[in-house]
């Protein structure tokens, strides 16, 4: 398995007492598996999202990334993890808003270490249909040009995971399809593992397998039988 | 990689004027410190230059004695120039007229500084001298010519030679403010001297030898001199020195410039401090998208450490440049004002304001950016995180320190430091302390409002915390602009309150009892404004209840001068010379009693003391004090001690005796008047018929003393400029920063629908409010801060300044709801859609 959650919990104190906000969750997603969290504003799905991502830590239970039980690490060695093996992809695109399209899409190879990091940027911008954007600045791309660059950047370095939270949240529908298009497209191409948060419902039936989150627990309500092909050669 | 990173970061941010106040915070800092370190270093270089006309030197040896001829090598040999001033009293006959004169004997260079002036007639038109009087000739006082009944060409004798009085001396530059005592001085060639055969053993004479040279040369020299000099007969002086009225000027000056100079030094401290604080809150987002894309925190620190020097770096350049721009157009603008060029400064102020800059730009910026690198990589899921509160304590010790050790570097005063920082910390906390009372008022206040006061009063009161640190910054920068504004008037108004347009500008000396009347009579019936007469007895002081003072003469005269001091030690050290005593009714105009009781119409013998010489000779009311008046010796209680104003251009004295202790004794009168210059012909007239009575023109030492004081009055413009400056950058960032906080808050009630007019006018009531209850406060710490400033610092009259009152609320709405308003306005153009897509 490339994610596994044991007995998952967070809890958060507040003036009135503790606040459950993930009941324990078990939960296997085995590499190349593309996986939606639905479920209703509150209902803990980002929560659940920042513990995958290590973003956040855990109060009881475990995350285990490609075997790596990550409350055995600290914030660095998180962080060491993250560059190496997860992309991100986020509702307000959270790009980087001083730097090009091409030196965002670069970042977190630097950050990784990698020396052709601007090959791959710009490989990966052409991907998206950007490869004339590449010096623009986050505030002249609109907002569906913003999220591709946000695209191409979670792709750079070949990452095991993506993790997209409301990818499409902040786009017009027309935008929205051609952003969900292009996503599955690269993901399919890469054989990347997806992990995505989305209040929609049609973009959540794309996925292999979509799990709905109500109050703080977890129901799986399209089961892996309906898999597509591609995820089975895992096991 | 990282240093690629972060330049990328720093090219398009500086680009897109995101780092503008920041950088503008740092700008300002180095500027105001380079200009004005610089202009103020200039400026007294100028001033002590030109004050050094005064002792017609940089440096004087006065001596008793001949002065080793090795010790005038040595100096030459340092590089400096020297040139001899002998001065001693003696008499000059003219026909049938004789009169006790001062000879000065000067040898070739002197003046070193300054220059002499002459005519070619009594009170005719002066022109600079070209050189001294040849061998043979003198040049005299205009006073002498009355006196003597002479005119140019006539032969004077002094001694055993014989002088062609060639020109009538106008001006001296070391005359000096002692009119009292000095007769009319006759200006001779120092190769002259010996063979007037005056120079005899025994008798009185000041050797003195004048220095001029560059700072170094004088340090120097002084350092070699000063072991080998004897204190009782040797005296080395610079102008610092003097007790006159331009020293005391000079020195107020002086501690006005430094006083401003720190606080504009701790105001654009200030800005920086606000900026930092906006410059890491900016980050927030940045810092979580690196931490989310696995960037470590070494990397960060790397980043953000280098962002902040670079950015640093460069604004210091432009500080630099534009701070060297700055003085040297000031400088240049001064010079043609005076019509004196200003000497050079050294490389110091620039290590001071770059050192300024980098220092307050990355200790106010060590707990911001502390926070930053702390920003939990969360934050890209739930925006409302920050990084760890802990450490605060941090941010005050850094900042707190840094301001102190920009103080101690400025002002070099450890004392001066510590009590404006102490001072600025207790204001501060109750500055704190009174801004969230204000706060918590108003709200009441506000309740019964219409809805634009009252969102603005809620809005107050929800920030209060926050609130109330604006409200100190805010406080604090309006503080300091009225401090500097005040008490650049009082001290304009003080140094105005010396010298009126109608100071006076003669002494009059010399007048017999019986034309006391007389002349004041011709004074009355032309019109001259001239102050009382008073009478003037010589006189010396022998002996402190029953003890004799130790007196120059007689311990010169006792061979066995070591052994005496030793035996003696209980005596005081007297004058050395006679006293100018006087008598009189009433308490002096500028004299204030500070101890016992002004006579009435008491008969009894008693006398009242100058502070001065009461602390020197550490002399108490019920002393009792023996004197010798032309060998008639009586004794007297000091039964009053009086605070003289020297810096009044009016006869001032020692000794005040009652009326009843001295009249019987012969004295002669004096007085100073005011005499507009173009009636100066009519002097010879008004005088004509008191030929005995010597005039004393002090126009040309009035003329120095106002052309100072308008030097120090365009310095002190400069400095009040780059003050106010420095204060409204303050306030822009804090406005700025402040509405950062309420834009989330904006954007909400934009999209419930508020209109426009009532989200302007709301933040402008509550910038207003704001502004108007800093004014008050700041008002309120200006005046406590004036009080104690005019009292302990400046020597002054402490006053209430109730216009501040009204300009400090006023000024602080007026220009902190301006820029509220402002800066509200562009956040409101933007559409909401806009806005909340910043926010999201």
């Amino acid at each position: 398995m490339l994610i596994q959650t044991t007995q998952l919990e967070k809890e958060v104190t507040t003036s009135d007492g503790i606040l459950h906000i993930l009941q324990p969750i078990n939960l296997e997603i085995a590499a190349g598996e593309t996986v939606a969290i639905v479920g209703a504003s509150g209902s803990g799905k980002s929560t659940l999202l920042s513990l995958l991502a290590g973003l956040d830590l855990a109060s009881k239970g475990d995350v285990l990334i490609d075997n790596v039980k990550l409350s055995d690490l600290d914030e660095e060695q998180r962080a060491k993890l993250r560059a190496d093996k997860v992309g991100f992809i986020f509702q307000s695109f959270l790009l980087i808003p001083s730097l090009t399209a091409l030196e965002n899409v670069m970042l977190p190879a630097e950050l990784a270490g990698a020396k052709n990091a601007q090959q791959q940027a710009q490989e990966l911008l052409r991907k998206v249909g950007l490869a004339d954007r590449l010096n623009h600045y986050p505030n002249q791309l609109s907002g569906g040009e913003q999220q591709r660059v946000a695209i191409a950047r979670a792709f750079v370095g070949t990452p095991k995971i993506l993790f997209a939270d409301e990818p499409t949240g902040n786009l017009d529908s027309v935008t929205g399809q051609k952003v969900e298009d292009l996503l599955f497209e690269m993901n399919q191409e890469s054989g990347t593992t997806l992990v995505m948060v989305t209040h929609d419902n049609d973009l959540a039936q794309r996925c292999q397998r979509v799990l709905t989150m109500t109050a703080g627990s977890l129901v799986q309500t399209k089961p892996a039988a309906t898999q597509q092909e591609g995820a089975t050669d895992v096991a | 990689m990282w240093h690629k990173i972060s330049w990328r970061l720093l090219k398009q941010e500086l680009k897109r004027g995101e780092l503008t106040i920041m950088a503008a915070a740092i700008v300002l800092s180095v500027t105001a410190v380079l200009a004005l370190s610089v202009f103020t270093e200039r400026l007294q270089a100028g001033l002590m230059a030109r004050s050094a006309e005064f002792l017609a030197a940089d440096r004087v040896l006065s001596s008793r004695r001949d002065i080793p001829q090795e010790w005038i090598t040595k100096a030459e040999q340092e590089g400096l120039q020297t040139a001899e001033r002998v001065v001693f009293n003696s008499m000059a006959f003219a026909g049938e007229q004789l009169a006790l004169v001062d000879i000065k004997a000067v040898g070739d260079g002197y003046p070193l500084r300054g220059e002499l002036r002459v005519a070619e007639q009594p009170y005719g038109a002066e022109q600079v001298a070209q050189g001294l009087p040849q061998s043979g000739e003198a040049w005299v006082a205009a006073a002498l010519f009355q006196e003597l009944e002479l005119a140019i060409g006539d032969t004077i004798e002094v001694g055993r030679s014989q002088f062609v009085v060639s020109k009538v001396l106008t001006y001296e530059p070391d005359v000096g403010f002692s009119v009292f005592t000095d007769s009319p001085n006759v200006l001779i060639r120092y190769q002259d001297l010996a063979a007037t055969e005056l120079i005899q053993p025994g008798s009185r004479v000041r050797y003195n030898q004048l220095f001029a040279g560059t700072l170094e040369q004088l340090e120097q020299y002084e350092a070699w001199l000063t072991p080998q000099l004897n204190e009782d007969t040797h005296n080395w002086r610079s102008i610092e020195d003097g007790d006159s009225p331009l020293a005391r000027s000079l020195q107020r000056a002086e501690r006005f410039m430094l006083l401003a100079s720190l606080l504009g030094v701790v105001l654009a401290a200030t800005a920086v401090a606000v900026a930092a604080q906006r410059y890491c809150q900016r980050n927030y987002d940045v810092v979580a998208i690196f931490k989310t894309l696995g960037a470590n925190k070494r990397i960060i620190q790397r980043i953000f450490v280098l962002h902040l020097l670079l950015l640093t770096f460069i604004s210091i350049t432009l500080g630099l440049l534009l701070g060297w721009l700055i003085q040297s157009q000031v400088i240049y603008w001064v010079s043609q004002q005076l019509g004196t060029a200003l000497p050079q400064s050294g490389w110091q102020p620039f290590a001071l304001a770059a050192a300024t800059g980098l220092v307050s730009a990355v200790m106010f910026t060590l707990y911001p950016l502390l926070r930053l690198i702390s920003i939990p990589p969360l934050r890209v899921l739930n925006r409302d995180l920050t990084g760890n509160n802990a450490g605060r304590w941090l941010h005050w010790l850094a900042s707190g320190g840094t301001i102190y050790v920009l103080l101690l570097i400025y002002s070099q005063q450890w004392l001066l430091s510590s009590a404006l920082f102490v001072g600025g910390a207790v204001a501060a906390i109750i500055l704190l302390t009174v801004s969230r009372l204000f706060i918590r008022v108003s709200r009441q206040a506000g309740m019964q409002a219409g809805s634009s006061w009252r969102l603005a009063m809620a809005g107050l009161q929800r920030r209060a915390q926050a609130n109330s640190v604006q409200m100190l910054s805010f406080s604090t920068a309006i503080m300091l602009l009225l401090l500097v504004l005040a008490l650049r008037n009082e001290l304009l108004a003080d140094w105005q309150a010396q010298l009126p347009d109608d100071a006076p500008n003669y002494f009059v000396i010399n007048v017999a009892r019986d034309d006391v009347q007389k002349l004041q009579q011709r004074f009355a019936e032309r019109e001259i404004v001239a102050n009382d007469m008073y009478p003037i007895v010589p006189g010396r002081m022998t002996a402190v209840n029953g003890v004799p003072v130790r007196d120059e003469v007689t311990k010169e005269e006792d061979g066995d001068a070591a052994d005496t001091a030793t035996n003696n030690a209980e005596q005081r050290e007297g004058f050395g010379r006679e006293l100018q005593l006087t008598w009189r009714d009433t308490l002096p105009p500028n004299n204030t009693l500070v101890a016992g009781q002004w006579w009435g119409d008491d008969a009894q013998p008693q006398v009242s003391i100058e502070t001065g010489v009461a602390d020197r000779m550490n002399l108490q009311v019920g002393d009792e004090l023996e004197f010798n008046i032309g060998g008639s010796v009586f004794t007297v209680p000091v039964t009053s001690i009086r605070e003289v104003n020297w810096g009044s251009l009016q006869p001032n004295f020692f000794m005040i005796f009652n009326t009843a202790t001295l009249t019987d004794f012969p004295a002669t009168f004096i007085s100073s008047f005011y005499l507009e210059p173009e009636r100066k012909s009519e002097l010879y007239e008004l005088f004509r018929p008191f030929p005995q009575v010597s005039l004393i023109d002090l126009d040309a030492i009035i003329g120095q003393l106002r052309e100072v004081i308008d030097q120090v009055s365009l310095a002190i413009a400069f400095v009040l400029v780059v003050v106010i400056i420095a204060g409204i950058l303050v306030l822009l960032a804090q406005v700025q920063a402040s509405l950062e906080e309420r834009e989330k808050e904006l954007v909400i009630l934009r999209t419930l629908g508020a209109s426009a007019k009532l989200l302007r006018q709301s933040v402008t009531y509550e910038f207003v409010i704001l502004g108007a209850i800093s004014g008050l406060i700041a008002t309120l710490a200006m005046e406590l801060a004036l009080w104690i400033l005019q009292t302990q610092v400046f020597d002054m009259q402490a006053s209430i300044h109730w216009r501040f009152w009204l300009i400090g609320p006023v000024a602080g709405a007026v220009v902190v709801g301006l820029m509220g308003r402002l800066a509200c306005g562009r956040l409101i153009k933007r559409n909401t859609a806009q806005l909340i897509r910043r926010l999201a």
